[in-house]
Formats: C-alpha cells, structure tokens, sequence
C-alpha cells in the first residue's frame, strides 16, 4: 500500500516536471522560430534604387498571381472592390494606398486605433471580422469580399476561409523589410502598385535621410521599455531595435535575443545605466513613474530626466505600420537633439501624414 | 530509546536545513546582474549599497518568507486534508488571485499596486467563496471543501479565459502571461512589507495552532474528543494558510510545486507529522524557492520565470528523498 502510494507521486512529480520543461523548451525555441528581422535600414539604397525603375510600370492586369508573406501563390481574378483587413497593420496600409473606401470589414477594437478616426471616419463603425485571437470566419464570408487580408498568426484559418470560396493573402509585417514587402504584396493586389511604389520609396528615403544626419554622431545609449512595464524592454531581434539604430543611437539591451519583450531586473537597467530611457507607444505607465522610481534613481537617464515616451497621437510609432519610421524620427529629436530637432520630427510626420493618409496632425 | 534517537535525528536536520537556508540567501545577495563588490559597500559606493538594500536583500528575503510561507500552507493543507497531494491551489487560491490579476491588467490598470491588490482580492474571494459554498453541505466537510473548491477553480478558470479574450493580444494578453508565470523580479523595498508582515503574521498563527493542526490529521470524532472545535479550527487554519499564500502570489506571481513539495520533503526526512515537520517544511520551502531564484536571476541574460526552476529542483530532490527511504526499508 506505502509502496504504491509512492510510486504514485514519483510518478506525479515526473509528470510535472516533465510537463514544465516541456513548456520551457517550447518558449525557448519561439525565438528561432520567429526569424530573425533584419536590420532593415542596410539594405535601404538598395531597395531605393529598385523601386524607382518600377515606378513607370504599368498598371496590374488581373487577373494576377501574388505570393503573400506565408509563402503562397493566389491569384486574384479582377480587381477587388471590397476588401476585408482582419489586423490593424494591414488596414493601416489599406488607408495609405487610398483603399479605404474598398473596406467592407476590419479588425476587432477598430474604434480604438486613432489613425481610423483622424484618416477614415468610417472604418470604425464596419462589421468586425475579430481578432487574430477569434477570427469570425462566418460574419467574415458574410460579407462577401474580394479580397481578405490576413496576418500570417491567422494561418490555420485560412485554408477554411478558402474553402468558403474567399481569397486570401496573409501579410507578416515584423519588421522593416516585412512591411515594405507587405506594403507591396497589398499594392499588387489591389491594383494600385503606383501608390505601393510611392509609399515604399517615402519610407526609405525617410530612413536614409535621417541616418545620414546622424551618422557622424557618436551613439548615446537607449533603453526601450516596453508596453507593460518598465522592466519589459526590447531585444536585438525587434522592430524596436532598428527604430533607436536607425535614430543613431545604441539599445542597450542589444545583447539579449528574445524575439519577444523581455523581461530585465531593476539591477540589469542600472548597470546598463543608460542615457536615456524610452518608454513604448502604448505604454500602461507615465514618464512620471519612471522619474519617481526610486530603484532608478541613481541611473543616469532618470537624473538628467531623460525619460521619453514614443507618441501615439496618431498610431504606436514603435509598430511596423507604414508610418514606423516616424519612430525613428522621435527617437533622434531626443538623443540628437541638435541635429534633429522635435519640429523637424513633426514637419516630416505631418507630411507623412497629409500625403498618405489626408490629414494633418500635431496642427495644436 | 528510539524516540530520543529520532528527536536527535530531527535536530540534526534542522539545523542542517536552517545552515543550507543560510547558505542560500548569502548567495542571493552575491549574485545579480549588478556587480556588487565589498570594497565598493565598505567604500560607500551609493549606488552600491541602493541596490543593495533596495532590490538584493528585499528579493531574498521575500524569496525567504514566501518559501516559508508557501512551504508551512502545503503543510498545513496536506495535514487537514490527509491527503498528500492537496495544496492550496485546490481551493481555488492560484486561479482565483489569476483572475484577480488578468482583471487588474484589462479593466483598471497594469501597475504592479493595483494587479497586487486584485490577484490578493481574487485569491481570499476564491478561498472565501469555497469555504461558504462547503459550509452549505452535509456530510464529510473535507470532502465538500475539496468539491467546492474544484468548482471555485473552474469558476475562476472560466473568468480567467474570459479576461484574456477581452485582452488586447499585443500587450495586456502577454502582461497576464507574464504574471501567470510567476517571478520574484520587479520587488523592492517598498513592496514587500505587506506580503512580508501578512506572512510573517500567518505562520505564527500556524504554529501557535500547530498541536491542534496536528489533531485534525485525526479522526474527525477522535479530534473532537480532544477537545479541538474540529469546524470552526479548519476552517480558520485553511482560511489563515491561504491568506498567506495570496499574499505571497500576489506579489510574485504563481509559483507552482513549492507547496506540493516541501511538505513531502520534511515529511520524508522525519518520517513523521509533528511539528518539526512544519518547521522542516517551511525551511525546505525556503531553500527551494531561494534557489530557484537564484537560477531564475542568473541563467540567462533575461529574467526567467521562477516556477520553472521550483519545480527542476523541486521533483527531482523529492524523487531521491523517495528513493532513499525505500532503500531504508529495505
């Protein structure tokens, strides 16, 4: 009987160890799985001079063939007239390439995103397809779409969106690279490669442009935290970390590789002791917190109150929607002050903005 | 003879168990990812010493406290239940402060005060609601704990999955996930003193309590015959151990294993349930979760989610514990 019961729990202790690291090995692996995204901003002149011999390119014939960010061939037969965005990236893009009016559905929250109201009134009061999280493929199919735009998170859904006779592109805008290729991937298939072209090309030429103001500088250093808390911060493998490369400055946290935000001890940021602490677009927390912390006061941004915050006024500049770059912008107006000031950030988001998406903002 | 042999025994591995604990935080306080040196403390290197005494020695002595605390309320479940795989997550402690938690973060805010406060609301509401619903039975009232319990624990699984659907999947879900996971990073000075005191004050109850404790390891009948107010003594010990261990989770986050394990450990090592078990257990909590955080802390370049490491120390120092009484047996 004593000889069972503890075979009995050697058993559950195994199991459950057993489980646990199971669970370890699994977010362990995410980050390779993930890819790595590129530093985009190297490859810049590249791509800059490829996308001005397109521009003369005539206009898509359909029907035409694309292949999305998963990988796939679709062909699309006509020209879609209604469109279904079901991620806010891919709906930020469908405005910039002037599409918005094509929108029959979009992404849950969609009344939350202030790009929607200031750019797109009326994307906010059409059907909701959900989230990546619950995508509603009925109220989706409901809506008889053209054309479906998917993130690549979606992709276990799509082959049941296929067989209810839609078609779907799936996009995977993780970083700079990625956006411009979703950026283009939409253009091609909506017909309206010139605006893609357009809007690739301003994207670019941006970047370069600010990295050739700064380049000379030398680099102060940035910690990004993230959206949560302050002990959340960005690694070398994300988005956020080619916005403070590109804005000529040094993240700190470059040695870490999550893919993910990832998670540092108060004692790490003081000995990372960086100049200046940025926080996240959509940060829980203030600035105010972070200068009143009193676990970093001693740590050199917090006392020269070099604690920033990236601006939201018209979308999370540390996303890689099409205006992400603009976040690299901000960034440099705070580390290179002298060189890049905080209105030559806002002449080159207002002229984003009005070109692009019809509106104009930080008109205070 | 034998019964002074085994009180011997006992001492001899409490006070092996009170050096290991000792031994233990005296390295939390070594490692970290801020250098500390002596010559830089003696020196009086403010920055040193602020990390020092604002982040090192709180982190430690939490990671003290709540493996003691974690350790003596596993006890304290796995005596009045007479079961050896009871816990205080049966009744609803751990879902119960989640839910907590993933409220906070979604509808008020994800400061690390207001999510403290709610996962320790969820926690007590889970035990509380738990404990009333068994209150309504006839009958076994361990068993009807353990059954109210179970459907607390659905009930909270339920709300749980229902805040993270309405959470915002590029932060808020992944915030609930983080927290979920459990860590002793993030504490300081000031948020301490209240998990600290509430536990310090718990588990001096507990062992204030402890010959009664004892007692409902009996016979229901046999223990009222004592004199032990068998009702209303589960009830207040199971309510004290779980208050505890809310105050402790929601400060850190859940910590799987320690619970479970520690009691079993001091229970294995004195082969018997006497109040040296307790104390064993709670040192044995100690250790556990002082270690696993100093793994947690160290391994990596990022902060690693203490549970983990809880439960790589934690299974396979039972399994030899196991092992090496058979060979006793034998």
């Amino acid at each position: 009987m004593k000889k069972k019961r503890f075979l009995a729990l050697v058993l559950t202790a195994i199991m459950t160890a057993a489980s646990l690291a199971g669970c370890a090995s699994k977010s362990g692996s995410k980050s390779t799985e993930t890819g790595a995204p590129t530093t985009a901003a190297e490859n810049t002149t590249g791509t800059q001079t490829q996308t001005e011999e397109k521009t003369e390119e005539a206009k898509v014939t359909f029907p035409v063939t694309v292949t999305d960010q998963l990988g796939r061939e679709v062909t699309i037969e006509k020209e879609p007239q209604k469109l279904v965005s079901g991620y806010y990236i891919s709906t930020s893009i469908v405005i910039a390439l002037d599409l918005e009016d094509k929108l029959v559905g979009v992404e849950a929250k969609a009344g939350k995103r202030a790009i929607y109201r200031l750019a797109a009134e009326d994307i906010v009061n059409l059907p909701s397809v959900g989230t990546a999280k619950e995508f509603d493929l009925e109220g989706c199919a409901a809506l008889s779409p053209d054309l479906v735009i998917v993130p690549a998170k979606l992709k276990d859904k799509i082959a049941s969106m296929e067989e209810l006779g839609l078609t779907v592109i799936a996009v995977n805008p993780e970083n700079n690279d990625l956006l411009k290729e979703a950026v283009e991937l939409i253009g091609k298939a909506t017909g309206q490669t010139a605006k893609a072209d357009d809007l690739v090309k301003t994207i670019d030429k941006g970047i370069s442009s600010l990295k050739d103001r700064v380049g000379s500088e030398t680099d102060p250093t940035v910690y990004l935290a993230g959206n949560s808390n302050i002990l959340q911060t960005a690694g070398a493998k994300m988005y956020q970390n080619t916005l403070i490369v590109n804005a000529g400055g040094v993240n700190v946290a470059a040695e870490i590789d999550d893919s993910y935000w990832a998670e540092v001890s108060y004692e790490q940021i003081l000995k990372w002791d960086p100049d200046y602490i940025i926080l996240a677009a959509d940060a829980d927390y203030t600035v105010d917190d972070v200068l009143k912390d009193t676990n970093l006061a001693d740590c050199m941004a917090v006392k020269n109150g070099n604690v920033y915050i990236l601006p939201s006024d018209t979308e999370a500049l540390d996303s890689p929607v099409p205006a992400g770059y603009l976040g690299s912008y901000y960034i440099a107006s705070v580390i290179h002050s002298d060189i890049v000031s905080e209105e030559d950030f806002q002449t080159e988001a207002v002229n984003f903005y009005e070109k692009f998406y019809g509106f104009t903002p930080y008109k205070n | 003879m034998r019964n002074s042999m085994d009180l011997h025994h006992t001492r001899t591995k409490i006070i092996i168990a009170c050096i290991l604990v000792a031994a233990l935080a005296a390295l939390s306080l070594i490692v970290g990812k801020y250098p500390l040196t002596v010559k830089g403390l003696i020196a009086g290197d403010t920055m040193q010493h602020r990390v020092l005494f604002n982040l090192r020695i709180p982190r430690t002595v939490m990671a003290l406290i709540g493996g003691t605390g974690l350790g003596v309320a596993g006890f304290v479940f796995q005596t009045i239940f007479k079961n050896p795989l009871a816990a205080p997550d049966i009744i609803g402690v751990s879902s119960g402060a989640s839910a907590g938690a993933a409220f906070s973060i979604v509808f008020i805010s994800s400061g690390m005060i207001t999510v403290t406060v709610s996962a320790f609301a969820g926690g007590v509401l889970a035990v509380l609601l738990s404990l009333i619903l068994a209150g309504f039975t006839k009958g076994s009232k361990s068993i009807s704990i353990v059954l109210a319990g179970i459907a607390v624990q659905a009930l909270s699984q339920t709300a749980l999955m229902v805040f993270k659907l309405a959470a915002d999947p590029e932060k808020q879900l992944a915030s609930i996930e983080y927290w979920i996971m459990g860590s002793l990073n993030g504490i300081s000075i000031t948020k301490i003193p209240f998990s600290a005191g509430v536990c310090i004050v718990c588990i001096a109850v507990i062992f204030i309590f402890g010959r009664q404790l004892l007692m409902l390891s009996l016979d229901e009948g046999e223990a009222r015959m004592l004199g032990v107010p068998v009702r209303w003594m589960r009830f207040a010990l199971l309510l004290v151990a779980t208050f505890m261990v809310a105050a402790i989770i929601s400060l850190t986050g859940l910590i799987s294993f320690v619970g479970l394990i520690a009691p079993h450990s001091a229970r294995l090592l004195t082969g018997d349930n006497r109040k040296s078990t307790m104390i064993l257990s709670g040192l044995a909590g100690a250790i556990i979760l002082t270690g696993a955080d100093i793994l947690a802390r160290s391994v990596a370049a990022v902060e690693l989610p203490v549970s983990v490491f809880t439960s790589i120390l934690g299974a396979p120092f039972l399994v030899m514990l196991v092992i090496r009484r058979y060979k006793k047996y034998e």
